[in-house]
This record gives C-alpha cells, structure tokens and sequence, in this order.
C-alpha cells in the first residue's frame, strides 16, 4: 500500500516540491534584504523599547518614523501575502480532490478495491500518508512564513493578530492545509469527478475560511474594553500588535457618537469659532474615545483554537470519507 | 453439487430504479458462465454486488458461502476484471505486477510475468500505451496472478477488435482449464462467449430470465410449427417462450417436459442463440410502453 501511494504520487510530490524551492528561492532573499533594512533603521531596539511601559515620546516619535519608512518601502508586500493565503487551497485542489475522485473517475478503484487489501485499510493508508505528508509540507511552510512576515507585521500598529498575517504563519496553516486536503477527499467522495470535486473544494474551502475568521475568531477569548480621553498631551497609549475589533467615540452616557474613529484633541483646544472640540459632532463634555480589541499576547492561544477547530473538522471530514468510500462500487 | 454464486432474491437499487431485482440464481463450481444481456440489463451490478463493490438492498448473495460485501479475507478468492479493464495508465505491466504482489497476501508473480511474456507484452512501456487488447490482457494475468476459485469479468471483450477477442477468449480458457477456477463472464453478444461457455444466465430489464447448463437448455427447447395455436395445452410442452402467428400456422418456441408426440407439430432443434433472443425478447419491451405513456 505504502509503495502504491508513493508510485502514484510521487510526480506530483515532486513538483510540489519543485513549487516550494521555488517559492523559497523567491521570498528567501526579499526576506533578508526586508531584515537588513528593518535592522538598518534601528527597528529592532525600537520592537524592544516599545514594549515597554515608560517608553519617552521622543523614542516613541523616532521608532513611529522608522516603521513609516519601512511601511513606505516593503508594504506593498502585504499584497503579496494575500497571494500566499491561498496556497493551502491549492493543496487541497490537487492533493484532496484527486485523491477518491481520480480512481473513481478512471475506474481504477474497481482495480484497486478488489485486490487482497480491503477499502477501508486502503483509504486509511492512503489519507494517512497523503495527510502526514500534508502536515509537514505545512509546518514549513508555516516556520518560514513566520519568519518572513516578522518585520512586516512588527512595523504595523496591528501586529500579527491582523487579518491576513495571522492566517500566514505559526501553526494556522497545517490547519487550513489539512482540512483543505480533507475536504478534497470527501468532495471526491460525493461528487466522485475531479473537476465539480476541485470546485466544490475551493468554495468550501473559501466559505469556511471566511466564516471562521470574520464570526468566530473574534469570540475565541471575549474582547477587551480600553477608554480613553479625548484630550491628551500626545497621541493615545495603544499598545502595538494588539487587534481592534471596533473603536469608536462615546459620550459619557454611552451612546456611540461616531463608529470607526478616535478624536485627538489638545489640552483645553477649541475649534476655530471657540466651540468645545468635537461639539459640532454632538459630544458632550466628558465624552472618550473606545475601543474593543483582543490583546497581542493572546496570539498563540488563538493560533491553537483555531488550528484545533480546522483539524477538527478535517478528521471529521476523513471519518465521512472513509464512510462514504465504503458505498462507491 | 458445489455451488460457487449463489443469489437469493437479490436486489440493488439506484435512486427509485432497480438495476437488478429478485434475482436467484446459482452457478456449480468448475463451470464456465456466460452472463448475457442487452446494455443496462443489470449485468454490471449483479458482478459489483458478487466482488463486494455494492452493497445488496434486498436478498443475499454468497461467494464460496460467505458474504462478500466488506469481506477483505474472501477477495483473496475473486478475481475480478471490470469493464473496460481499468488499470493504473501510467504504471507499466511489470509495476503493476509488483502493485498486486503488494496487495495480495497470495499472489504468483511468475505467472503474470510469464503471461505477459507469451503474449509479448512490453514489461517497461505504461499500460496507457498499449493497445485495448494487450491492456485486457494484463488485466486478465493480474486476475489470474491472485490464483482466484472464481473469475469474474464484466465485458472482457466488448472494447476488442474480433482477432483479439478470440486471442483473449482462448488465452482465458487455456488458463483456467488447468485450476479448475469457476469463471463467470459477462456480455451483451451471447456469439461473443457462445463458444466457451457451458452455462448461461440471462438477464433483461433487472430480472433473471433464463438460468441453466447449455446442454440441458439446448435438450430442453424445442421450436414447434403448425396450425394456429389458440393457446391450449400441448403434450409434452412446458411453456411457451415465444409464439408469432400468421393466419393459418403458428411457430412456437416451447420449453419442453417431455417428448412433443401430437402429429400437428413439426418438431425442430434450436439454437443457443435462439433460445436467449427469445427470453430476451419476452418482456423487454413492456416498461418501456408505460414508461412512454403509450399501448402495448
């Protein structure tokens, strides 16, 4: 069984790994130009100061020009890592899908499920060796993005909890990677033909995506509350790589004033025409600035809550497809 | 007498439609079975449900007495070739040797390779490559490498050309006449097996029609003319398969019981080949006519 899986993927093993040194040979040397410059700008003690409390406003205002001109030379990477969010779909296109839906396609399990080896070993094999391999193409994958996207995500305010640079790296991707894989397996086993199996692939895969990270992800730990006022000497005390879900300007009733924003004002300022600052926004005196966020430090739990949700629901799928492999004839 | 098939009341279904219903039917050991029908007769699924691919909705089917459905120790004693001969098209003859040595606790590899080598089937080329007819025949020495007690195959024959038919046909039948191993072979051209079969099961539209040793079915038919029947009992005869009339004479295809004595009737021998197309015609076309919403 074992040399049977490794004789029918081997080719494919083979370019798949031909795509990742490639990948590797691409974003290997970017990431340590991207490094040098981070390094050369004096980012790294900056990562250093700010993450400590008394932090003196002129370090504070010299580490905030250094990541803007970071920002201003390797941001546009940021569109390169939407790119690679969609790899772990790509596995599961053509590792998945293929896996039940190629040999029912070509009549080939009525070859292979008649021999001496029931179906039910032959799936576990097969998805077993399929997924392990699956797995570790993933860790790498998730070690070196890891590394790859460090300073991009330190030089930002949201950090590595963000939306799409946490999908990249720590242990995320074996998650996604698997169940993308899983869910191939058991499209193939329902719809049993390669293409409708690849597209129903990518749009479960997409939809499950999306739902996970726009309903659940923010409700892994509940939110935190920061306020603060809205006249200050500097700007506000938000600590970096926390991720804010909502912010907003409330009046001291509690009433939002105005979503999606935070107002700045000097000490005792007043609007061109004497008025109190914010008035002409209907703020009343006392009113502050909030917002709802989860905290930077809570990026390895949330990394394991959502890695165990995707791996859950890949061995659930694997379970279905063992099932469903036992009523193809 | 050993009974190798044995089917009771078989039925599998897809959807709301039976493939294949009420089927009973059992085939002794040593014997060369012929399974013909018209396309979509039921023929696949009757060999699915006997290899253990389906799973039966109705009945029982039993191979050398054991259910097959999910039974991994009784393939050891199947061999199966299904329509069209799937195979691995990128592996070549000699992997796909290998393949099976893998997969089978019992497997004899000198045979296959020895096989492959009388026919002059190249060991390093990808079956993909080869012709219809020596992709049949790799499949066919796979089967056979298992050492099977039965041999199971849905339509060898139907993809080859005439030459290759015969070569297939007669290089099975060298090879099964040594082990003594039970085969039964589908078709929808009974002339395709009519020469290497010693019994026959046909089926049309889902249901056994006819089941027996060719011999016996051959003694046990008779094709009687005469006057015109008026559907009366006749000495001798047991049913009537098939009966067409014209205005005076009536031609009668009878299943017999005994010898036909009455003087009215000429009595003559029939073909094989008669008798199926006269089952096959017998009820094949009476779904289609409530189906289409129209008379018989």
């Amino acid at each position: 069984m074992i040399w049977l899986t490794w004789r029918q993927h081997r080719k494919q093993a083979f370019y798949t790994l031909l795509g990742l040194v490639a990948l590797a040979a691409l974003l290997v040397p970017i990431g340590l130009s991207m490094r040098n410059t981070f390094s050369d700008l004096g980012l790294t003690e900056c990562v250093s100061q700010l993450a400590r409390a008394d932090v003196a406003q002129a370090t504070r205002d010299s580490c905030e020009a250094g990541f803007h001109r970071f920002g201003n030379q390797y941001g546009s990477l940021n569109l390169v890592a939407v790119l690679l969010i969609t790899l772990p779909a790509l596995v599961g296109l053509f590792w998945g899908a293929p896996l039940v839906a190629r040999e029912v396609e070509h009549g080939t399990h009525r070859f292979v499920w008649t021999q001496g080896v029931g179906r039910t070993r032959w799936a576990l094999v097969k998805f077993g060796l399929v997924g392990a391999a699956v797995v570790l193409l993933a860790s790498l994958y998730g070690l070196g993005m890891s590394w790859w996207v460090e300073p991009l995500t330190q030089a930002t305010h949201e950090g590595r909890l963000g939306m799409i640079v946490f999908d990249l790296q720590g242990i995320v991707p074996i998650g996604y990677t698997l169940f993308a894989v899983a869910l191939g397996v058991f499209a193939g086993t329902v719809w049993k033909r390669m293409l409708p199996a690849m597209g129903i692939t990518l749009a479960g895969f997409i939809g499950v995506r999306a739902a996970v990270e726009i309903l659940a992800r923010p409700r892994y730990q509940p939110a935190r509350t920061q306020t603060f006022p809205i006249e200050g000497d500097g700007p506000p005390e938000i600590s970096r790589g926390d991720w804010i879900l909502t912010q907003g300007v409330r009046n001291p009733d509690g009433t939002m004033i105005a979503e999606d924003t935070r107002i700045q004002c000097p000490p005792g300022g007043k609007g061109p025409d004497g008025r109190v600052c914010g008035s002409e926004l209907g703020l009343e005196p006392g009113a502050y600035n909030w917002q709802l966020y989860q905290p930077a430090d809570r990026f390895w739990l949330f990394q394991g809550v959502e890695t165990g949700i995707f791996v859950a629901l890949a061995l659930l799928l694997l379970y279905l497809a063992v099932r469903r492999v036992r009523r193809i004839a | 007498m050993d009974m190798v098939l044995e089917a009771d009341r078989l039925g599998k279904r897809y959807g709301s439609t039976w493939a294949l219903r009420d089927c009973s039917l059992h085939l002794p050991a040593g014997r060369i079975a012929a399974l013909v029908g018209p396309n979509g007769a039921g023929k696949s699924t009757l060999l699915h449900l006997a290899v253990g691919l389906l799973k039966p909705d109705a009945g029982t089917v039993r191979v050398f007495g054991r259910s097959p459905y999910g039974d991994t120790e009784g393939l050891a004693d199947i061999g199966f070739v299904a329509q069209d001969t799937p195979l691995y098209r990128d592996f070549t003859a000699a992997e796909l040797v290998v393949v099976g040595g893998k997969l089978n606790r019992r497997w004899d590899a000198a045979l296959a390779r020895n096989r492959l080598a009388q026919l002059g089937i190249p060991p390093d080329k990808p079956v993909g490559k080869l012709s219809g007819g020596q992709r049949a025949q790799v499949a066919l020495a796979l089967a056979l490498a298992k050492q099977p007690r039965l041999l199971l195959l849905d339509e060898p024959v139907a993809s080859l050309d005439p030459l290759a038919r015969r070569e297939f046909l007669q290089s099975l039948m060298g090879s099964v006449a040594e082990s003594g191993t039970t085969v039964l072979l589908s078709s929808h051209l009974l002339a395709d097996l009519e020469r290497v079969c010693d019994y026959l099961i046909v089926l049309n539209a889902s249901q056994v029609q006819l089941t027996g040793a060719v011999d016996d079915l051959v003694a046990g038919h008779r094709q009687l003319v005469g006057p015109r029947h008026d559907g009366g009992a006749i000495g001798g005869v047991a049913a009537v398969v098939r009966a067409s009339h014209t205005d005076r004479q009536s031609t009668l295809l009878v299943r017999t019981d005994g010898p036909v004595t009455d003087p009215a009737w000429t009595v003559r021998d029939v073909s094989l080949e008669d008798i199926v197309l006269a089952y096959l015609a017998d009820g094949s076309t009476q779904t289609s006519h409530s189906e289409w919403g129209v008379a018989a």
